[in-house]
Order: structure tokens, then C-alpha cells, then sequence
């Protein structure tokens, strides 16, 4: 089922949130559960009885004693010893429970992996180096008794380790993993199986004291998560991702091989990524310098100033004639004839002004450039200013008019050649930048391509370090155990869909039908074996597998060539082969099914 | 260039100094002797863990109970928790994972994403592609199908701007290997996106 997508969700208040916030309620949840906790252990009642009496009769300061007391003593969470079985007489689990003994069910005793047992002095811890090159490392008074209280003199541990296909199935250990309600199957890296015993009373371990297992595990790559079997809830409990190879524990591997490990996880580049990184750094000044040299060049177009339209005198305004300097003041030459009319927004002026001779009368820009100028008149300490326009009459307006029209026309062409020029120059530039930003995203895309290909070169050099590495105890993946019970590094796994068959066995070459409780189908290219009870059976195209049923107590195989055989043939009878006696142990049956 | 184009900005609410973690690991020791000692450190997260378990689902009530038990949890497994050098938060950020994922497991009708329509716009820019309207729902399609590893990389990177190193400590991974990580998803986002958009 696809989750739902909300966008832009309502935010919650931190007043809302604070106002859920209620410690005193966690602590008073903690405490009866604690209490609780200690309701349901058996052995703590039949050893506690006063205090269990104390607690039904609700003396709340005895419930704080007795919380602290079992607080305090850390008594295992679960006693997951009692409740882990298995139908092998060999295995010192006991349990009451029926549902739990079909939970872990060997389909044939006598080829279930055996335990192999060590003597641990409790106060001293060891290290045990199993054969298969594990390691237990046992801190010291790492076992407490069900009451919590550290564990004097020998304690006997029991151990065990699946390895491949053929373990999964001798052991009887469920291997599908219940996810979001998605059925899938665990592939592998290896599980193994602890436990601790004390004259043959099963011990825990101190939670604040785990056993730290270093697991010889022959998968090597790095996709499984950490697994704990919870047999009451009988399902996994996934713990972690597994990390061990990211933290390089290769057993026996060379400084060299960790260095290799370490890059696995690092973009790294190589003379090409760096020359193209430079090439791509480099582009954005060549942008900047193109963008200031076309600005330079624009700048640098000839300008064109627009010449003035001659104004036509009107008749009744107020007019002044002037000597004009024409050197100072060049755009006057065409008003030769002109006489300046006096501005309507000099609120100064008067009849008065013009009956005055004033002893000097200079002309400058005014307020609109070209158009009007400032005319000052001075007499003595007297000095007037007279925004002013020249204007022209009759043929001398007619002449400056005309000339005026010929500079417009040529000014209006240099314009238009201007504008061209400078829209040439900017599309010269636009194509430059252009071409440097396709450049610029050609290398960044080769760069990426190209540390997609280191890394993959790097994952491909490390998987072929590993196979060429001797095939006995690759990897070292690290287990923290603070329970006893059933750890794996497993990895889950779709259930194949691609084709279906409704399997007919037959055995003694074919003469005779039979009926399988389980039909196992394994897989050879992943350490998985997928179940199949009472249900067609799925596969995948492409992949190599062989059969193992049970039937009646006994197991019968289909090795894998026969196998092909009948998925090319979409044959549905399949012959299977009945296990001899020499088949002994999970060894054998690896061998049986060509492994 | 992926993964650095884009300036996001990410809370230091997750960031500590050492003296902070000196102190922090001291009430953590006085927590672990006398449970009323957890206070402070509830105080402190219960603001982030809601946020990180709200931010998977549609219901707030639900959100609540289920961080009420995430405090329960870490308050139960407090004597096995171990200082390794990164605030006290990365180990509650887990134990909140895990029981978001173990809800999830029994209701996953319950799962949801939630997103802002900039966050989207992150994206696109990480992956150089310039956002618009259309990628919307491609988008939403493309994560809604991201497997759930690869999805919480992306949630917790876009959605709750955590920076790597925050991410890298809550998922016990290295910061590189978080890097790297999104580096592939991003790639395969962008890939879908010019594919499913052409």
C-alpha cells in the first residue's frame, strides 16, 4: 500500500504539544510497569512472596521499594531462555508452551545443528573461539540468575551457527519475516543460537553486561540488518541495521583491505574528476570577463546627441534680443536671427524689467538642457534671472527648421545603427554564455557519470577482494547480545512471483505419488530458502534452484539440474530422491542438495 | 553540483558542545540511579521526537501516544545506554524509528508523508532539474515509491532539514556513507524525473 502524501500539512502549536508533554505520567507508567513486570515473573514470586504480598495489598511505599529492588537488580526483560524451543531432544530448552514448540520445528532430528558447549567461569568472563572462527567474548559477571543477582562459578554456554541453505532447513528456524503485513524471506549472512545455563537452570545475561559475539559470517556484502527471533511474538524483531562491515571488521583482512572498505564508502576522485571540476570552476570568470568586455565595446559605440527643433516666435510675448557668444553657446548658431522669448513660469518678471538698461546680460544652460536658458541681468547690485527660449521668425525659422529636419534624419540613421550595433554585441555575448553554460553542464554531467563509475569501480575491486579472499570466515559481523536466543544478520527478501507451479512429487523414479508437509525451494544464487506450505510454488526466471520436502518425517530432494529441467519442461511432476540414513547432518544435506 | 547547490538551512537544535554533552551524559548517569532524574531530558526532546514520529503519520493523536512510549522505552533501556561521543537525542531518535516502523508493520495504512511544496522545490534544485508545477505529482509519485530506507534518507535530509551529520549519527551510519546514500537516490529521482516528464 503507497503511504499518502500530504503537502504543506497544517503545523501543530508548540503550545499543543507542550500541552501533551506529562513526565509525572511517564514516571508513574514506568513504575507499574516495572511492578507489574515483576507481577509476572514466576520464579520472582515464588522467591518474593512477601514482597509480591505487599504489592497486591497496594502499600504504595513497599510497591516503590519493591520497583527499586527489581530497578535495580535489572532482571532480564524477557525470559526469552524459557521460552525459545526447539523439538530436538539434544537442545536443554524446555518450554509448556505447544505454540512455541511448532514455531521452531527441525523436519528431521537428527540432522538439526547441534550446540556446542562451553564452561565459563562467570566472575572471570572468557573469550571462547568457536570453531567455525567466531568469537564469544564474555565480559566478566556477565550472567545474573532470574532474581537479578550476579551468577557465581561455571556457567555451561551453549552455541550453535547456521550458515547456508541447508542449516536454515535442518534447524527448522523461520526464516519469513513479517513486514508492514509484507510477507518476506530472510537472505542470510548467518544467525546463531546462545544460551546459558547453571546446573541446568537457564541464566541471563546482565543487560548492562552483553556478550559480544564476533560472528564468522561467509556473505559479504553489505545490505542485512540485525535480527533478534521473538518467539513469543513469533516473528523477528529487526534490532539495527547491520553495520559491522561499514566498522571494517575483516578477519584477517590487510590494512590494504580496510583502506579499500573505507573508499567503498567515499565519493572519491580520481585526475579526470579533478580536471573536470577545475574546467567547470573555471567557466563562471570567463563569463564574468566576456560580460565586462562586451560591456566595454557597448560603451565605446559612437553616441549621437538628437538636435533641437527651432521654435517659432509668437507674436504679442515678451521678447529680448541678445548678443550671443555663438563660440560659447554652438546650438545658438542656427538663431542667429533668434530673439529669446520670455518664459511664462518667471512669476519674477514685469512690464518693468524691459524698460531697465542693464549694464550686463549673461546667458547660461537652463533648467531643460538645449531648450530654455537662464538669463541673468544685472544693474549694479540688482540682478534678475529670466528662464528664456529662443525662438526664430519668418525665413530664418524656415531655414533653421529645414536644417534642423536633414540633422534630425541623419541623427535618426546613426541612432538605428547604434541600437543594431549594440544588439549585435549583446546576442555575441548572449551565444558566448550560452555556449560556456552548455559546456559547464556537459562537465558536470560527466563529472557525476564519471564518480558514478569510480564508485561502482570501487564496490566492483572490493567484491573481487573478498572472492579472492580464502573462503573460510570473510567477514566478522558484531553481535551485542543481552539476551540469549536466536541472532541473525538476515536481509528480507521479496517471495518470487514470477512463474507458478502446482508441484506433483513422485518418488521410487516416478512410481509413486506422495504428499510433502513442507516444500522447501532453495535458492543458489542467495543464501535464502523460501517455504511453501500447502500452496503452489513460486519462482523466479533466471534463477538456479533446488527442492527439498518433508514428508512423513522423511526428506526427499530435487537437485537443481533436475529442477531447471522441469521449469523448462513446465513439467509440474517433479522426482524427488528420499534421504538415505548416511545423510547424518546438516553437512550431508548441503552436499545432497549440491550447495 | 548534487548536494551542495542548494543552501539549506538546518536547525542547530541538534548540534552540542561538549560542555553540553558533558552535562547532558551527567543528568543521563543521575537518570539511569533515580527515574525522576529523566526529567530535564524529556523536557529537552520530547519537542523533537514528537516532530520526528508526527512527521510520519497523518494522526497527531497517534503521534502522541506513540511518543508518550518512546519516553517509556528509553526510560526502561536507560541503564543500557552507552555515551558514544553524539547527543543523547540520536538514541531516542532510534528507539522512535523503531517504533514508528513496528506501528507501521501491524497498521500501515497509518504511514503517511508529509511535505512542504518547497521541499520539493529542494529537490529539483539538488538535482539541477528548475522546478515546475508538472514535477509536482511526479515527484510525490517518485518518493511514495522510494524504498523505506532510501525514503527516510530523503525524508529526514528534505523534509525535517536535518544536516548529514545529525542524520549520520541517528542512523549509526558514517556521514559519508549518508552522503553517498542520497547522492544514488538523488540520482535515480533525477533520472525518473526527466524520464517521466519528457
Amino acid at each position: 500500500m503507497e503511504p499518502k502524501f500530504n503537502l504543506d500539512r497544517e503545523k501543530i502549536s508548540d503550545a499543543e504539544i507542550n500541552s501533551k508533554k506529562d513526565f509525572g505520567e511517564l514516571v508513574k507508567q514506568f513504575k507499574q510497569q516495572s511492578i507489574e513486570k515483576a507481577k509476572n515473573d514466576k520464579n520472582f514470586l515464588k522467591n518474593k512472596k512477601a514482597t509480591y504480598s505487599a504489592i497486591i495489598a497496594g502499600a504504595t511505599v513497599i510497591c516503590t521499594v519493591t520497583y527499586f529492588t527489581v530497578f535495580k537488580k535489572q532482571p532480564p526483560k524477557q525470559t526469552s531462555n524459557d521460552k525459545i524451543t526447539t523439538t530436538q531432544n539434544t537442545t536443554s530448552t524446555t518450554t509448556n508452551n505447544k505454540a512455541n514448540k511448532a514455531f521452531i520445528a527441525p523436519p528431521v532430528s537428527k540432522l538439526n545443528v547441534p550446540y556446542t558447549s562451553y564452561k565459563v567461569n562467570s566472575e572471570k568472563g572468557a573469550t571462547i573461539k568457536h570453531h567455525s572462527d567466531s568469537k564469544i567474548i564474555i565480559p566478566k559477571k556477565a550472567f545474573i540468575d532470574k532474581e537479578g543477582k550476579d551468577i557465581v562459578g561455571d556457567v555451561e554456554i551453549k552455541y550453535r551457527e547456521f550458515h547456508n541453505q541447508a542449516d536454515i532447513i535442518a534447524s527448522g528456524i523461520p526464516m519469513t519475516y513479517d513486514s508492514a503485513g509484507v510477507k518476506t524471506q530472510f537472505e542470510s549472512a548467518g544467525m546463531f543460537d546462545i544460551r546459558g545455563y547453571q546446573n541446568g537452570e537457564p541464566v541471563f545475561i546482565n543487560p548492562l553486561k552483553p556478550i559480544k559475539v564476533e560472528f564468522a559470517s561467509t556473505q559479504i556484502a553489505d545490505r542485512y540488518n540485525i535480527y533478534e527471533l521473538d518467539t513469543i511474538a513469533k516473528n523477528w524483531t529487526y534490532i539495527s541495521r547491520d553495520n559491522s562491515l561499514l566498522n571494517k571488521t575483516y578477519n584477517g583482512s590487510s590494512n590494504n583491505e580496510k583502506q579499500n572498505a573505507h573508499n567503498k564508502e567515499q565519493i572519491t576522485d580520481n585526475k579526470k574528476t579533478i580536471e573536470l571540476q577545475k574546467q567547470i570552476d573555471a567557466i563562471p570568470p570567463k563569463i564574468e570577463v566576456e560580460k565586462t568586455t562586451y560591456s566595454k565595446k557597448i560603451e565605446l559605440l559612437p553616441k549621437t546627441n538628437e538636435p533641437l527643433k527651432p521654435s517659432k516666435s509668437i507674436p504679442g510675448r515678451v521678447q529680448f534680443q541678445l548678443d550671443v557668444n555663438y563660440k560659447e553657446f554652438p546650438e545658438l548658431a542656427a538663431f542667429k536671427d533668434a530673439v529669446f522669448e520670455v518664459g511664462s513660469e518667471n512669476k519674477n518678471y514685469n512690464s518693468e524689467l524691459s524698460k531697465i538698461t542693464w549694464s550686463s546680460a549673461d546667458i547660461s544652460e537652463g533648467p531643460q538642457k538645449g531648450k530654455n536658458y537662464l538669463l541673468t541681468l544685472k544693474l549694479r547690485e540688482r540682478v534678475e534671472k529670466l528662464i528664456v527660449y529662443p525662438t526664430l521668425s519668418g525665413n530664418s525659422y524656415e531655414n533653421a527648421l529645414s536644417s534642423y529636419e536633414k540633422k534630425y534624419a541623419e541623427y535618426k540613421k546613426l541612432q538605428a545603427k547604434r541600437e543594431a550595433d549594440e544588439q549585435k554585441l549583446k546576442a555575441e555575448f548572449e551565444a558566448k554564455q550560452a555556449t560556456y553554460l552548455a559546456e559547464q553542464k556537459k562537465l558536470s554531467e560527466e563529472l557525476v557519470r564519471e564518480r558514478i563509475k569510480i564508485q561502482k569501480e570501487m564496490e566492483q575491486q572490493l567484491n573481487e577482494q573478498f572472492s579472492n579472499m580464502n573462503n573460510a570466515s570473510k567477514v566478522t559481523r558484531v553481535f551485542n547480545v543481552s539476551r540469549f536466543g536466536i541472532c541473525n544478520s538476515d536481509c528480507p527478501t521479496k517471495m518470487p512471483k514470477d512463474e507458478t507451479l502446482n508441484p506433483v512429487f513422485l518418488v521410487n523414479n516416478g512410481t509413486k505419488f506422495i504428499q510433502p508437509n513442507t516444500i522447501y525451494l532453495i535458492s543458489h544464487s542467495k543464501n535464502l530458502v523460501y517455504e511453501f506450505h500447502n500452496e503452489p510454488l513460486k519462482y523466479n526466471n533466471g534463477e538456479t534452484y533446488s527442492i527439498c520436502i518433508v514428508a512423513n518425517g522423511k526428506m526427499y530432494v530435487c537437485d537443481k539440474n533436475s529442477f531447471a529441467t522441469n521449469i523448462a519442461t513446465k513439467q509440474n511432476k517433479i522426482t524427488v530422491t528420499e534421504l538415505g540414513n548416511d545423510i547424518a547432518d546438516a553437512a550431508d544435506l548441503r552436499t545432497a542438495l549440491g550447495i | 553540483m548534487l548536494l551542495n547547490a542548494v543552501n539549506m538551512e538546518f536547525s542547530p537544535r541538534y548540534h552540542h558542545t561538549a560542555e553540553m554533552l558533558q552535562s547532558e551524559q551527567q543528568i543521563i548517569e543521575a537518570a539511569k540511579q533515580n527515574p525522576e532524574h529523566f526529567g530535564p531530558l524529556y523536557d529537552k526532546y520530547y519537542k523533537q521526537i514528537f516532530g520526528y514520529v508526527y512527521q510520519r503519520m497523518e494522526c497527531k493523536d497517534t503521534a502522541f501516544d506513540l511518543t508518550a512510549q518512546v519516553f517509556l522505552k528509553a526510560l526502561t533501556n536507560i541503564e543500557k545506554y552507552e555515551y558514544k561521543g553524539v547527543p543523547f537525542a540520536s538514541w531516542l531518535y532510534r528507539i522512535a524509528h523503531s517504533e514508528v516502523m513496528q506501528l507501521f508493520r501491524t497498521k500501515k495504512n497509518l504511514k503517511t508523508i508529509n511535505a512542504d511544496i518547497s521541499d520539493l522545490r529542494h529537490i529539483c534544485e539538488e538535482v539541477e532539474e528548475e522546478y515546475m508545477e508538472q514535477y509536482k505529482g511526479i515527484l510525490m509519485q517518485v518518493i511514495k515509491e522510494l524504498p523505506e530506507d532510501d525514503l527516510l534518507l530523503v525524508e529526514m535530509r528534505f523534509f525535517e532539514k536535518r544536516a548529514f551529520k545529525e542524520i549520520a549519527e541517528i542512523l549509526d551510519i558514517t556521514e559519508t556513507n549518508a552522503k553517498v546514500k542520497l547522492y544514488r537516490i538523488l540520482e535515480r529521482v533525477k533520472k525518473t524525473l526527466t524520464k517521466k516528464s519528457k
